[in-house]
């Protein structure tokens, strides 16, 4: 075989365009949250420092294995007769030998002949053929503004970059500026040692011209940089049946549920083609027949669920159909506010983490339920009950993913998807007051709070005293994706991650538990006996 | 072996003979694909999806794939193009299902930007995946038929 040098040869310089730099983060007091003498130091080799042995992959694309749709079970092996085309519709009865054509207007069919100039008839004809692909009938216009999960650079993703520099040199732009997920880094708050620095340089040589590209084709600065960009401080949260079409499988998940956003899932680059034109293919879950549940999801818990392990359960179950669930609403009063958000955040992230949920119903919670109530229900839909001993039996066949079983926590992540105000609040709170309680100055065990920077500024306004407590009691906020940060080299031999996050557990090593128990884990930095 | 003929859904079509590569469960893009993407490798696709007792280790480039779905991280769409630019990509892929969301964006793409088709046939059926094996002769007609065997 050859073997070409793993970017070895590729300096970040010769990749930025003239006049730019490496992106300045928004530093709060940036440091590690050890001081930089943590724990983690990841595996360098070679006199370059970073590069892996010839012709291995290195350990940090570990977190590129799993995503959404990955087909395994709880116990990692796929699943018999798994089928999703993760678009949110799972679509039944295609006839294969009849073809299907969307019908386009004539402005549309012009774009598509080249009247428009020969990249947007490129994006016109990708849309269109994907349309056709999953029966589309015709192309709507979007509105509200788009969401990207192209966010990071691994040296593989030039093809995809290629076509939307092209697109950006004939001038195409995005129907409104857009919001794109979190960068796969910080240097400035975690990545912080040059062994780490190295990896990062190494690993997304060409970050620095995707965020280039990007920000020619539309997207937003990036201080708007997050996963969950509906929260109000990013601003991206159009009004109830806005088409959009969205990536980033749990704001669109969110998006359809709670914001009654019409979207499919989209992935690889498809959103931003849809975004460059304007259109997007009329199918699935944008129609109100693909809007339909076809379960009927009965929670029966004796009190508020575990909310990631019952998305859990229902991702596991109903794979890509829509459920419709009911018996929670009294945890909501109501009404979907600022202050328990965050629970249909973590339910809903976690449904399209273990299956590929694109929109669920909370009976008299979301909108469409709110609308339509158990109208919503399809004809012959099936049920699933999840009680207390479901919730168990779910969590209990967790493994532990850690390279030392029985090793002591080492960090604790906080917030994926991306935190909110409140989020970040309520930890805050629970831990300054928990260490005063226990008459001690720092956690045990190092915690990284996930969220955007105007999340993080807008708790550093409303309680400066309580961010500065934070941060001296060992709390580092971060803008960046925990995903990437759990794939970095050498991260599962040297970490023993703990979280709260069920996506951040079913994407990575990290060992999921409840907000008590991790409460406990941070004070004292050991596991409790009886978990 | 008997020959035996299954019709699909010729999303990208085209006509080509070859032996098939089979993968009984669904393929894992991303996953599949780690030594072409981050190590280098770019003569050969050796299959690095450990989770594949069908693949895992064998050369997979320029293949006729023969599976049910992909699955695995959506950054399989631009995964696969990255393995066509180097010219070790598969030349057809065939799904006994339903065509994903995540690797009908790379395929269209590459298709479309950059000139280089890999005939894609999906909705094949359940029994196409029974009956083919690696190894198998196999023959790509432009209208969604392949006969195997």
């Amino acid at each position: 075989m050859k073997r070409r040098k793993f970017v070895k040869t590729v300096t970040l310089s010769t990749l930025l365009p003239a006049g730019l730099s490496i992106p300045a983060g928004n530093v709060l007091a940036g440091s590690s949250p050890d001081g930089g003498k943590g724990a983690f130091r990841p595996t360098v080799e070679g006199p370059s420092g970073g590069s892996q042995p010839a012709g291995k992959a290195p350990d940090w694309v570990r977190s590129l294995r799993d995503s959404d749709m990955d087909g395994l079970g709880p116990d990692g092996k796929p699943v018999p007769g798994y089928s999703a085309t993760g678009t949110g519709h799972a679509r039944k009865n295609v006839d294969p030998a009849k073809p299907h054509q969307m019908e386009l207007t004539r402005e549309e069919q012009d774009i598509l002949d080249g009247k428009q100039g020969e990249a947007k008839a490129k994006v016109m004809k990708t849309v269109v053929m994907f349309g056709n692909a999953f029966g589309a009938t015709k192309l709507v216009d979007l509105g509200g503004a788009p969401h990207s999960s192209v966010f990071n650079a691994p040296p593989f993703m030039k093809s995809i970059i290629d076509v939307f520099s092209q697109c950006a040199d004939e001038g195409l732009k995005s129907y409104a500026p857009f919001t794109v997920n979190p960068r796969p880094f910080d240097l400035y708050n975690v990545e912080t040692q040059p062994d780490e620095m190295a990896m990062v340089f190494e690993g997304y040589p060409l970050q620095p011209q995707l965020d280039y590209t990007l920000m020619r084709i539309g997207a937003r600065g990036m201080n708007s940089r997050s996963c969950a960009c509906y929260l109000s401080e990013i601003g991206n949260a159009p009004p109830p049946e806005t088409y959009v079409a969205w990536a980033e499988s749990s704001a669109v998940n969110f998006g359809n549920s709670v914001l009654g956003l019409r979207t499919n899932r989209y992935a690889g680059g498809m959103e931003l083609l849809c975004a460059l034109i304007g259109k997007a293919p009329y199918f699935g879950l944008m129609t109100d027949e693909g809007r339909m549940a076809t379960w009927l999801i009965d929670v029966r818990t004796t009190k508020a669920p575990d909310w990631g392990v019952l998305g859990a359960a229902i991702g596991m179950k109903v794979v890509e159909d829509v459920p419709f669930i009911v018996g929670v609403d009294q945890y909501f009063g109501g009404e979907v506010t600022k202050e328990n958000m965050h629970l249909l955040k973590a339910m809903g992230s976690s449904t399209a983490a273990n299956g590929a949920v694109g929109l669920y119903h909370v009976e008299n919670v979301t909108p469409d339920a709110k609308k339509l109530g158990r109208k919503l229900l399809a004809k012959n839909y099936k049920t699933y009950v999840v009680d207390d001993a479901e919730i168990q039996r779910i969590y209990d066949n967790y493994p532990n993913l850690w390279s030392k079983k029985d090793g002591k926590p080492t960090r604790c992540f906080i917030g994926c998807p991306h935190n909110t105000y409140q989020e970040i609040y309520n930890w805050g709170t629970m831990v300054t007051e928990e260490l005063k309680r226990r008459g001690q100055d720092k956690v045990k065990v190092p915690m990284h709070l996930f969220c955007s920077i105007p999340v993080r500024n807008h708790l550093l306004d409303e309680h400066p005293v309580l961010v500065r407590d934070m941060k001296r009691a060992g709390m580092n906020f971060t803008n960046m994706c925990a995903l990437m940060f759990t794939g970095l080299k050498g991260f599962t031999e040297k970490e023993n991650a703990v979280t709260n996050s069920n996506k951040a557990r079913k994407y990575s090593s990290s060992r999921y538990f409840p907000d008590d128990i991790l409460l406990e884990i941070v004070m004292t930095g050991e596991i409790p006996k009886n978990v | 072996m008997a020959k035996k003929t299954f019709k699909g859904r010729p999303l990208l079509p085209g006509k080509l003979e070859g032996e098939a590569l089979v993968s009984k469960q669904p393929f894992n893009t991303t996953a599949s694909y780690f030594d072409n993407m981050f190590a280098g490798v770019t003569d050969s696709a050796p299959c690095t999806d450990s989770d594949n007792k069908d693949l895992f280790r064998k050369d997979i480039s320029n293949c006729i794939m023969c599976t049910s779905q992909t699955i695995g991280s959506t950054f399989g769409g631009a995964a696969l193009m990255g393995v066509a630019e180097m010219g070790v990509g598969p030349r057809a892929m065939l799904f006994s299902r339903h065509i994903d969301s995540i690797i009908s964006a790379g395929l269209f793409m590459e298709d479309i930007w950059n000139e280089k088709r890999i005939i894609t046939i999906d909705l094949l059926g359940d029994e196409f995946l029974e009956a083919v094996n690696t190894g198998d002769p196999i023959a790509i007609h432009e209208d969604g038929t392949v006969e195997v065997g």
